[in-house]
C-alpha cells in the first residue's frame, strides 16, 4: 500500500513516514501544498494525509483540486485546527477522516487501515483468501492459522493483491503500489517477491494472469 | 461607484433636480399669463383707438366720410410704423391713415349685421402681420353703414413678450443659483456632525479617547451608542483573553515543568517509567488548551447582539461530518430538527456544542443516534441526542460534566467534550443536562437561547 504525506513540519513528517514504512506502507512525503497537489495527481497512491496550514497552496485547496478532478483516493486531514466547524469544511471539501493534532500515532495508522480497506470494499480488519488471512491491524499473516513470516516488501506486495481479491492486478500497478516515489524500480523484482511469497505461504491464491498480471483468489 | 455614492452628491443632487423642476413649472405659468395679459392689453388698446376712430368720423360737404381731427397717436403719421387706421372697403380707395402710405387694409370680405367687433389677421405693408379690429358704423346723413377699422403689428406684442421672456428666465437662473447655493449649505452644515464623529473615531482609534463623546444630532445619537458599545465590547473582549491567556499560560507552565522534571530525570533504566507520565502530561496540556480555546471562542461572540445561526443547518453539516468520522461503526444518525429554528449566538459555538455532543453520541453508540430539537417557552429551545450505548449510571452523569473527567480511558477522546459544552452553554445563559434515553444509552439535553425568526 502507497500513502502519501503532505505535511510541511519536518519532524512531523519524518516521523510518520519512519511510522507508516514500520508498518509496511510505501511513503512519499511533500512539503507544501503546490508538491503535494502534483504528487496526488501523477501517482497511484492508496491514501492521503493531509495537512490544512500548508505552504504555497492550503490544504482544502489542494482537496477540492483533487475532489474535481474526479480522484477518489481516500484522504486523511490532520490537522491542528479542531474546531468542529472547521471539520465540517474539511469533510465538505471531500475528506473522509479528520484527526486533530495532537493525535496518538496508534489512531492515526488504525484510521489509515480502515480508510484503506473501506475504500477497497472490506468490512472486516481480516482479509481472508482461502486459509490465508491477512490481519491489516498487526500486520501479521497466518496460514491455517499458523503465522507466517514475511519481509516488508513481501507483505507490501501481498497485502496489496489481497485488497483487491479477486481482481487482476498488473505488474506496473503493483510496482506503483508498493515503491514510493524515490525508490529505484524494477518490476523483474516483483516477479521474485511474488515467488517467494508462493513458497512461504505454500499455497496456491496467488495466480499468474498470463499477459496481464496477478490475481488474489481461493485455492 | 466614487462620487455617485457620496452623501454630499446625492443630496445636492436632489435638490438640484427639485429647483429645476420648480423653477421650470413656474417660468412656463408666469411667461403665460404675462402673455395673456399683453395680449389683453393690446386689444383693449385697439378697440380704444377704433373708439376713438368712430368718435372723430364725420361726413364732409360732399358727402365722404371724414375726420373730424386727427387721431390722437403720432404713430398713425409716421409711415410703416405698425399702428394703421382705414375707414370705407379696401376695394373703394378708402380714406386711411398717412402711416399706410400708399398700401391699403386688405380686409376680408365681411358683411356684419349686428354690428359688433370683429377681428382678423391680415397681411399689412412691409409685410407685416397684422391684428385688425373692426366694426361697422351708421354715419348721420348716411343710409349704408360704413366698414372702420384699425389694425396693429403683430411683432410689437412679439416684442414685448420675447423681452419679458428673457427677463424672466435670466431671473429664475439667478434664483435657481441662489437656491442650489443655499442647499450646499445646508448639506455641508448637516453632515458636518459626520466629519465630527469620524474625527473622534480617529482620536478613538489613536488612542486619545476610549470613548465617542461629542453632543450629536438625534439621527446619529443611536450610531454613535452602538459604537461605544461595540468599544466596550472590545475591550471587555480584549481584557477576557488577556485573563484567559494568563490562565492557560499558567495551567500551561505546571505541565511543562513536571515534563522537564521527568526529561532531567530520563536515563535507559526509566525510560518505560518515565514515558507514560510525559505522554500524560502532554494530554494534559492539550486538554487545557482545548478547554482555554472552546471559552475563549465563545466568551468572543457572547453579548455581540442580533445574531442567529439555524440549528438546522448546523446539525445537518455535524451530520454529515459524523457520518464519515464514525463510518468504521456504521452509525445510523436520525435526525429531527425543525427548520426555522434559530439560536441566538455563534455558528462556531454551536457547532462546538453540537458537535462534541454528537462526537460523543456516536463514539458511545450501537448503532443508532437520534437528534431533536424544540422550541421551548422563555424564548429557549433544547436540542435533544440520543444514543443506544451503554449510558452512563446516575450518579456519574455530573461527574462527566466536569473538566478533565474521563470516564472511559479506552475510548479516546479528551474528556473535556462534555466540560466545554457546558462552559459554552452556560456563557449564552444555557445549560446540558445527562439522563437515560429511551433508546438504551445517555441522552443529552442542550438548552440555549433562541432568536426570534
Amino acid at each position: 500500500m502507497r500513502v502519501l504525506v503532505v505535511e510541511d513540519t519536518a519532524e512531523l513528517a519524518r516521523q510518520l513516514k519512519q511510522r507508516l514504512e514500520g508498518e509496511g506502507y510505501a511513503v512519499d512525503t511533500a512539503a507544501d501544498g503546490e508538491e503535494g497537489r502534483f504528487l496526488g495527481e501523477t501517482e497511484p497512491y492508496d491514501a492521503v494525509i493531509l495537512d490544512l496550514g500548508l505552504p504555497k497552496i492550503d490544504g482544502l485547496t489542494v482537496l477540492r483540486s483533487w475532489r474535481r478532478a474526479g480522484m477518489a483516493v481516500p484522504v486523511l486531514i490532520l490537522t491542528a485546527r479542531d474546531a468542529w466547524n472547521e471539520k465540517v469544511q474539511g469533510i465538505d471539501a471531500g475528506a473522509d477522516d479528520y484527526l486533530a493534532k495532537p493525535f496518538s500515532m496508534e489512531e492515526l495508522l488504525a484510521r489509515i487501515r480502515a480508510l484503506i480497506r473501506r475504500a477497497k470494499g472490506h468490512a472486516s480488519a481480516e482479509i481472508a483468501c482461502g486459509p490465508v488471512v491477512l490481519d491489516t491491524r498487526t500486520g501479521r499473516v497466518t496460514v491455517d492459522g499458523q503465522p507466517v513470516e514475511l519481509t516488508a516488501f513481501e507483505y507490501r506486495v501481498l497485502s496489496y493483491l489481497m485488497h483487491r481479491k479477486g481482481q487482476v492486478v498488473s505488474r506496473t500497478e503493483l510496482t506503483e503500489h508498493v515503491y514510493a516515489q524515490d525508490f529505484d524500480r524494477d518490476s523483474n523484482t516483483i516477479e521474485v517477491f511474488v515467488g517467494r511469497l508462493r513458497r512461504k505461504l505454500g499455497v496456491d491464491v496467488i495466480r499468474t494472469v498470463r499477459g496481464l498480471g496477478y490475481r488474489a483468489d481461493e485455492p | 461607484m466614487g462620487w455617485t455614492e457620496s452623501l454630499r452628491f446625492r443630496l445636492l443632487a436632489g435638490a438640484a433636480v427639485w429647483v429645476a423642476l420648480a423653477l421650470m413649472l413656474a417660468g412656463w405659468i408666469i411667461a403665460d399669463l404675462f402673455q395673456t395679459h399683453v395680449r389683453q392689453r393690446f386689444d383693449a388698446e385697439l378697440a380704444n383707438h377704433l373708439e376713438q376712430l368712430a368718435a372723430v368720423l364725420e361726413t364732409d360737404a360732399d358727402g365722404r366720410p371724414a375726420l373730424r381731427q386727427p387721431l390722437s397717436d403720432p404713430r398713425f403719421r409716421r409711415p410703416l410704423s405698425g399702428l394703421y387706421w382705414q375707414v370705407g372697403e379696401s376695394a373703394a380707395a378708402p380714406l386711411r391713415s398717412r402711416s399706410l402710405w400708399d398700401s391699403v387694409l386688405d380686409l376680408p370680405d365681411d358683411r356684419v349685421e349686428n354690428g359688433g367687433l370683429h377681428r382678423h389677421d391680415a397681411a399689412g405693408p412691409a409685410n407685416q402681420s397684422l391684428i385688425v379690429l373692426e366694426r361697422f358704423v351708421l354715419l348721420p346723413e348716411r343710409t349704408e353703414p360704413i366698414r372702420i377699422a384699425v389694425a396693429a403689428d403683430r411683432a410689437e406684442l412679439a416684442g414685448v413678450t420675447r423681452a419679458f421672456n428673457v427677463t424672466l428666465a435670466l431671473s429664475l437662473a439667478v434664483l435657481a443659483a441662489a437656491l442650489i447655493a443655499a442647499a450646499l449649505i445646508q448639506v455641508q452644515i448637516g453632515l458636518r456632525p459626520l466629519s465630527r464623529l469620524r474625527d473622534e473615531l480617529t482620536e478613538v482609534r489613536v488612542g486619545g479617547k476610549k470613548r465617542l463623546d461629542g453632543t450629536m444630532p438625534t439621527e446619529i445619537r443611536p450610531l454613535v451608542e452602538d459604537l461605544n458599545a461595540l468599544l466596550a465590547h472590545a475591550e471587555e473582549v480584549v481584557g477576557r483573553g488577556r485573563l484567559q491567556a494568563g490562565n492557560l499560560a499558567h495551567a500551561l507552565k505546571t505541565n511543562l515543568a513536571v515534563l522537564a522534571n521527568e526529561a532531567g530525570a530520563l536515563d535507559e533504566r526509566n525510560a518505560r517509567a518515565v514515558g507514560p507520565a510525559m505522554v500524560r502530561q502532554v494530554e494534559l496540556m492539550r486538554r487545557h488548551l482545548d478547554h482555554h480555546m472552546a471559552r475563549a471562542r465563545a466568551a468572543a461572540a457572547r453579548g455581540v447582539p442580533g445574531i442567529s445561526t439555524p440549528v438546522a443547518d448546523c446539525v445537518a453539516a455535524l451530520a454529515r461530518v459524523m457520518r464519515k468520522l464514525h463510518a468504521a461503526s456504521g452509525v445510523d444518525i436520525a435526525v429531527d430538527v425543525p427548520a426555522g429554528l434559530l439560536f441566538a449566538g455563534e455558528r462556531e459555538d454551536l457547532d462546538e456544542m453540537l458537535g462534541n455532543l454528537l462526537d460523543n453520541a456516536c463514539k458511545w453508540a450501537r448503532g443508532r443516534v437520534g437528534v431533536t430539537c424544540r422550541a421551548e417557552a422563555g424564548g429557549m429551545l433544547s436540542v435533544t441526542l440520543d444514543d443506544d450505548g451503554p449510558g452512563l449510571p446516575g450518579d456519574s452523569r455530573e461527574a462527566a460534566l466536569e473538566p478533565g473527567v474521563r470516564l472511559d480511558e479506552s475510548m479516546p477522546g479528551t474528556g473535556l467534550g462534555l466540560a466545554v459544552v457546558r462552559d459554552v452553554a452556560r456563557l449564552y445563559g444555557g445549560d446540558v443536562r445527562l439522563d437515560a434515553s429511551p433508546l438504551g444509552g445517555l441522552r443529552a439535553v442542550l438548552r440555549l437561547p433562541a432568536a426570534a425568526g
